[in-house]
């Protein structure tokens, strides 16, 4: 049973990473209709902008660092708005997808150039000592990662449902054109939605990189298709089933980790995927028509 | 640089030739597989055990690679009948990484360590007769009454219905036909490489092929073909800058999806003068008069729907 709770516990820490990045991909998909596969590499940038923040200016602490990454990542997210999302929307949903793949390879690649292809030492913001939460232990830096994953799930939440320019975000998904209609300004607020995505993405890059003490420039690869599975499960209708959705599969994960085998962790998302779309082809929660 | 430092790159464009043109055929019933890789992949491993534990010349195990690919192909196409087109393409994203993982996980194919011991089988020649063979298969079906009713289909199902072309057999013919063309390529390229990965059945891979066709435009079979030869030359063009070449790769792919939006090769929509960056490549067909014999050919049986075949006498009663 220990063991069980601590593979939960592990697994939540996981999935709210997995939660976060999921949601600016649901985000970009849900308003703008955009495959955003750069998304990830946002991530990325993120991690590296706070990296080289805390190497330059080791005194400023977690909360510099932090505010670091989430301007670098916000800069790169507004760039891709404006330069590659903005002139393709309305078009096929495969033409962004390429256009924004293209990105992800000069992004990934060109910090492959900067930063040199391997992994790279975070810095040790956070002390690195043991949390006993009854019968599960976790790392300070787990607890940490959980809690902002978490903040930033319920920011948007609250921002979707109770902000005006949530409203407007929401009634884009619904229909555009009526909203359009209606007066919303949506040029405006998609380019604030990618923007949004990629500084939340800013934040969790830089608590998955002290979390783990390592920052990759191909560690996108990583996340984009799990977040991708993750809306797709859930369906774009509601931005909490996303949530949901990641939570749930970081926790499969670290189920089939500690009791079936490590080399089919991957895999796991996939049979979730599938089994969903068998059953319920637009999401476990529904999704808008596309 | 010689012939010997050449063979590699003209090896993978004759075979990334085949396979787009595969994946244009799928695409042409509005069918944009994502599983192109792990059909190449099917293709690959079947071939490979074929050659390596029983000892089958390539000939026979490729033909026998392209029939595997066709009804994998089939398989896919029964099963995504009925679905929109963005779950279509999810499904056959799905297929793809479960088949990367079942190979991952299966010992008599090599699992996780790939399959190894594959003999070099594939010359310059091998790869330029699938080139042909490929060329020739598209060339025939994109001006067969098959490759209209494929293209009538793709633009409206429904008016394609209510003209008299079965949905359902189009989309899993197309589908058959270029997942055998995917399949044959698979096995060359198998021989060629030497050692076959789950993770070269993976969707990235799969990506690289849908760039090729969307690089190169969709609405000619010449389309996937220059894109094919671009994108993979290009980053060995692009070699003078080694580290720099796959940043040139994404922007050169950015720039096309931003500026011609329709792919490279664009086809102007009465005649079929195929056209590029305002150069026209090959001038529209003249129109000319048709005869009523030629517009009141029955259609060809495979592609009527099953209800007209029932006698219209017995249909009134």
């Amino acid at each position: 049973m220990d063991l069980f709770l601590q593979q939960l516990a592990n697994g939540l820490v996981i999935g709210s990473t997995y939660a976060v990045v999921a949601i600016g991909f649901a985000l970009a998909f849900t308003v703008l209709r955009v495959i955003n596969f750069a998304h990830p590499d946002i991530f990325m940038v993120g991690m590296f902008a706070g990296l080289v923040a805390a190497v330059e200016w080791p005194a400023l602490g977690f909360l510099v660092v932090l505010i670091a990454g989430v301007l670098g990542a916000g800069f790169v997210g507004f760039a891709l708005e404006r330069t590659v999302i903005a002139p393709l929307r309305g078009r096929d949903v495969l033409m962004t997808l390429i256009g924004t793949l293209g990105v992800a390879i000069m992004l990934q690649n060109g910090m492959a150039v900067i930063a040199g292809p391997d992994p790279i030492a975070y810095p040790a913001l956070i002390p690195r000592r043991f949390v006993d939460i009854g019968p599960v232990t976790l790392t300070l830096r787990q607890v940490l990662n959980f809690a902002i994953c978490l903040a930033l799930l319920a920011l948007v939440s609250i921002y979707v449902r109770w902000t005006p320019w949530g409203r407007a975000t929401r009634a884009i998904a619904e229909r555009p054109d009526v909203a359009a209609a209606f007066g919303v300004n949506v040029a405006r607020i998609c380019q604030f939605t990618i923007l949004l995505a990629s500084m939340m993405g800013g934040v969790a890059a830089v608590s998955v990189g002290v979390l783990y003490g390592s920052a990759h420039a191909f560690v996108g690869l990583l996340y984009g298709l799990k977040a991708f599975i993750c809306m797709l499960v859930a369906g774009n209708r509601y931005f909490e089933g996303v949530m949901v959705v990641g939570l749930a599969i970081g926790f499969v994960e670290a189920l089939v980790t500690g009791y079936v085998s490590s080399s089919l962790r991957d895999a796991a998302a996939f049979f979730v995927l599938i089994g969903v779309l068998y059953f319920r082809p637009n999401g476990l929660f529904g999704s808008y028509a596309t | 640089m010689n012939l010997a430092s050449l063979e590699p790159v003209i090896i993978f464009t004759l075979l990334n030739v085949c396979m787009a043109l595969g994946l244009y055929i799928t695409a042409l019933s509005g069918q944009l597989s994502m599983a192109t890789a792990a059909i190449a992949g099917v293709g690959g491993y079947l071939s490979a055990i074929l050659t390596v534990k029983f000892g089958w010349p390539l000939l026979p195990a490729t033909i026998l690679a392209a029939l595997a690919g066709a009804v994998v192909g089939t398989g896919l196409a029964l099963v995504t009948l009925k679905m929109r087109d963005f779950i279509l393409k999810l499904t056959t994203l799905a297929f793809g990484e479960a088949l990367s993982v079942l190979a991952f996980n299966w010992d008599y194919i090599g699992g996780a360590n790939s399959f190894t011991g594959i003999e070099l089988k594939t010359t310059i020649w091998t790869a330029l007769a699938a080139m042909f063979v490929a060329v020739y298969v598209t060339w025939r079906f994109d001006g067969s009454r098959l490759g209209f009713a494929s293209r009538a289909v793709r633009d409206d199902p429904l008016a394609a219905s209510a003209m008299g072309v079965s949905i359902a057999q189009v989309r899993t013919v197309t589908f058959a036909v270029g997942a055998a063309l995917v399949g044959m390529a698979g096995a060359i390229q198998g021989h060629y490489v030497l050692v076959i990965s789950p993770h070269d059945l993976g969707f990235f891979v799969s990506l690289n092929f849908i760039i090729f066709l969307l690089f190169g435009g969709l609405q000619t079979m010449w389309g996937p073909v220059l894109g094919a030869v671009l994108l993979t030359a290009l980053p060995e063009i692009l070699r003078f800058s080694n580290q720099y070449r796959l940043i040139l790769y994404g922007l050169v792919i950015v720039l096309v999806v931003l500026r011609r939006p329709d792919g490279l090769l664009t086809r102007t929509p009465t005649g079929r003068a195929v056209r590029l960056s305002g150069w026209t490549l090959v001038p529209a067909r003249a129109v000319t008069q048709t005869s009523p014999e030629q517009h009141n050919r029955p259609l060809p049986a495979s592609l009527r729907r099953v209800a007209d075949r029932v006698p219209l006498k017995a249909a009134a009663q």
